[in-house]
């Protein structure tokens, strides 16, 4: 992608300035509480996975960024632009794809593109590529919106956040209901902005594309921040599943740190590794040791950890 | 985009609203203008018919007046016209439908989500609406008169009419469809679903023409109908030149009132994700 660098173009976010910045971030519906006293910052130049299950609060901390809502305590800026006073500037410099886009139906799909480029005040510059890496030919987007399925209007939805090349996207679960070849194709786009160092918050419940895409992530609960920390982080402490087999008999295992739920059957030893994996090798090391399989950590265990007690919200 | 106090009016969202809704506005207009030319031709055809009816049987006239207008001369033909329901539905289309669904309908169908993701403030969005649809109402109130004057003129009746009152006549008109638009916006940007919106809406119109009909039809009620909005254009007495000036003021306030109302409610208001 043909992007400028976005260091080069002031005033946009400079490398590793903070893009957005929450403190004691804190959100009330009558009693419930929304959000509560989240702060977290996102960099400038990263992809930033914002995680958490349907009713979670991801979609309010959103809308509390772009100024849909309004917070009910702590603070919260955006491209150093106070949420609350200043969301009409914070709105001109982003690009947003809301969960579940709707677009006007009569429109054609170029139409809409283009009404959304007037109104945003800026070039589409991005439109045509971004119409082509997600197959979105001219063709399709002569027809009405209302004709669209799912997945089009995703798209057209994913192009028209990012058309106008913004200094930060706000995507809302941007992968529903795009197929797999275009999913890889939105993934290499996230890549390409990320290199020109445009600055990405990417809301889902995707476990694996969080995993694939993100560099850092926060997991959020019932309105409260359970982690924030970089994708190797994370899956650097998280459970892997094992399994060993010896010629013989297995030997003790239970002095070995780290190792949880050992069931050992004869030749063989099941077991889940928390922490480093260099420690558990050399002390399995045996000429008697057939085989060994170290399943990679995944996301989706880092996640479930979180989730593990509680209702799940 | 042209600023309006500390809000603006989008240009490019004032366009395509009114893109959006041309083909009901050609449609509506034409109508609307015809309608104004039938009401003199039926009074060049039919007032001498329908005199001679009421005064053969006294029971008829109370059907010979409608409101404030009748048949029976020019401006009280005038007057009929600009107070039937069918006008009254014809500008009540874009007065109410259309502002009460200028906000609510966006919010209910999540094409606002789409728009406010542009830097475009509350105030901005609310008044650009605002502006689109008082200007159609606007438009059809003139339309109604230049039907109506074409009508004077072809039935030969223009000796009857004092064509200087008209401005002011246009001016009172759209005061008060003005100030059904701006209420039926309060209500749009007070709800997130189009139905509580539209209803209030729609009650509100409806109320204003019971208190105004009830009164014209049972004389003992006639009091009521100060309380009526409609009450308070009366196309008759303007063309007679009797024009009050407490009618102009009250339309104005009642305009300004609900919009004051919406502008301070809307940037106010929570927009939590569409259902």
């Amino acid at each position: 992608m043909d992007l400028p660098a976005a260091a080069a173009a002031p005033p946009r976010a400079t490398e590793q300035a903070t893009v957005i910045s929450t403190e004691r971030l804190t959100k009330h519906y009558g009693a419930v509480e929304a959000l509560s006293e989240l702060s977290l910052e996102v960099r400038s130049g990263e992809i930033f996975g914002f995680l958490g299950p349907n009713g979670s609060g991801k979609s309010t901390m959103i809308r509390t960024l772009l100024g849909y809502l309004h917070p009910s305590g702590g603070r919260a800026s955006v491209l150093g632009l106070d949420v609350v006073h200043d969301s009409v500037e914070i709105r001109s410099r982003t690009g947003y794809l809301p969960g579940g886009i709707s677009l006007y139906g009569s429109l054609s799909g170029s139409d809409a593109l283009a009404y959304l480029a007037d109104l945003q005040g800026q070039p589409a510059v991005l439109r045509n590529e971004l119409c082509e890496r997600l197959n979105l030919g001219a063709r399709d987007l002569r027809r009405r919106v209302r004709d669209y399925s799912r997945g089009m209007r995703q798209k057209l939805g994913v192009i028209q956040a990012l058309q106008h090349d913004p200094e930060l996207a706000i995507l809302d679960e941007p992968t529903e209901g795009l197929d797999p070849l275009v999913q890889h194709a939105f993934y290499a786009i996230l890549d390409d902005l990320r290199a020109a160092g445009r600055t990405i918050f990417f809301s889902s419940h995707v476990l694996p594309e969080v995993e694939r895409v993100c560099d850092r992530v926060a997991i959020i609960r019932a309105g409260r921040l359970m982690a924030l920390q970089t994708m190797d982080e994370l899956l650097a402490r998280r459970k892997r599943r094992i399994t060993l087999r010896w010629r013989g008999v297995a030997p003790d295992l239970s002095f070995i740190a780290g190792l949880e739920d050992l069931d050992v059957r004869g030749d063989r030893a099941t077991a889940t590794l928390l922490g480093e994996v260099g420690p558990f090798v050399r002390a399995v090391a045996s000429p008697s040791l057939e085989d060994l399989t170290i399943e990679p950590a995944s996301l989706e265990e880092a996640f479930l950890e979180y989730y593990a007690d509680g209702d799940g919200r | 985009m042209a600023m309006v106090g500390d809000s603006m009016v989008n240009r490019v969202l004032l366009l395509r609203t009114w893109r959006f809704a041309w083909l009901r506005v050609l449609i509506v207009g034409l109508v609307t203008f015809a309608w104004g030319w039938l009401l003199l031709f039926f009074y060049s055809q039919f007032s001498d018919a329908i005199r001679q009816l009421v005064s053969s049987n006294p029971i008829f006239e109370q059907f010979a007046n409608f409101g404030s207008g009748n048949l029976f001369t020019v401006p009280g033909a005038i007057t009929l016209g600009t107070q039937h329901p069918f006008l009254i539905a014809l500008i009540g289309i874009f007065a109410v439908g259309s502002a009460a669904l200028a906000i609510a309908g966006e919010r209910q169908a999540g094409t606002l989500e789409v728009l406010l993701a542009r830097p475009i403030p509350r105030r901005g969005y609310l008044l650009t609406q605002a502006v689109a649809i008082l200007v159609i109402a606007g438009l059809l109130v003139a339309l109604l008169l230049a039907g109506m004057v074409l009508g004077v003129q072809t039935q030969g009746v223009a000796d009857q009419l004092d064509f200087g009152q008209l401005p002011l006549m246009c001016a009172n008109g759209f005061l008060l469809w003005a100030a059904f638009t701006t209420f039926s916006l309060a209500m749009s940007a007070s709800f997130d679903r189009s139905g509580p919106a539209l209803s209030l809406s729609l009650a509100y119109l409806l109320l204003n023409y019971f208190l105004i009909i009830l009164g014209s039809f049972w004389t003992d009620a006639q009091w009521i109908q100060s309380y009526s909005l409609f009450d308070h254009f009366q196309p008759q007495e303007i063309l007679a030149g009797k024009a009050d000036p407490y009618d102009f003021a009250l339309l104005t306030l009642l305009t300004l009132v609900p919009l004051a109302y919406a502008l301070w409610i809307f940037p106010r208001r929570d927009l939590a994700a569409p259902a």
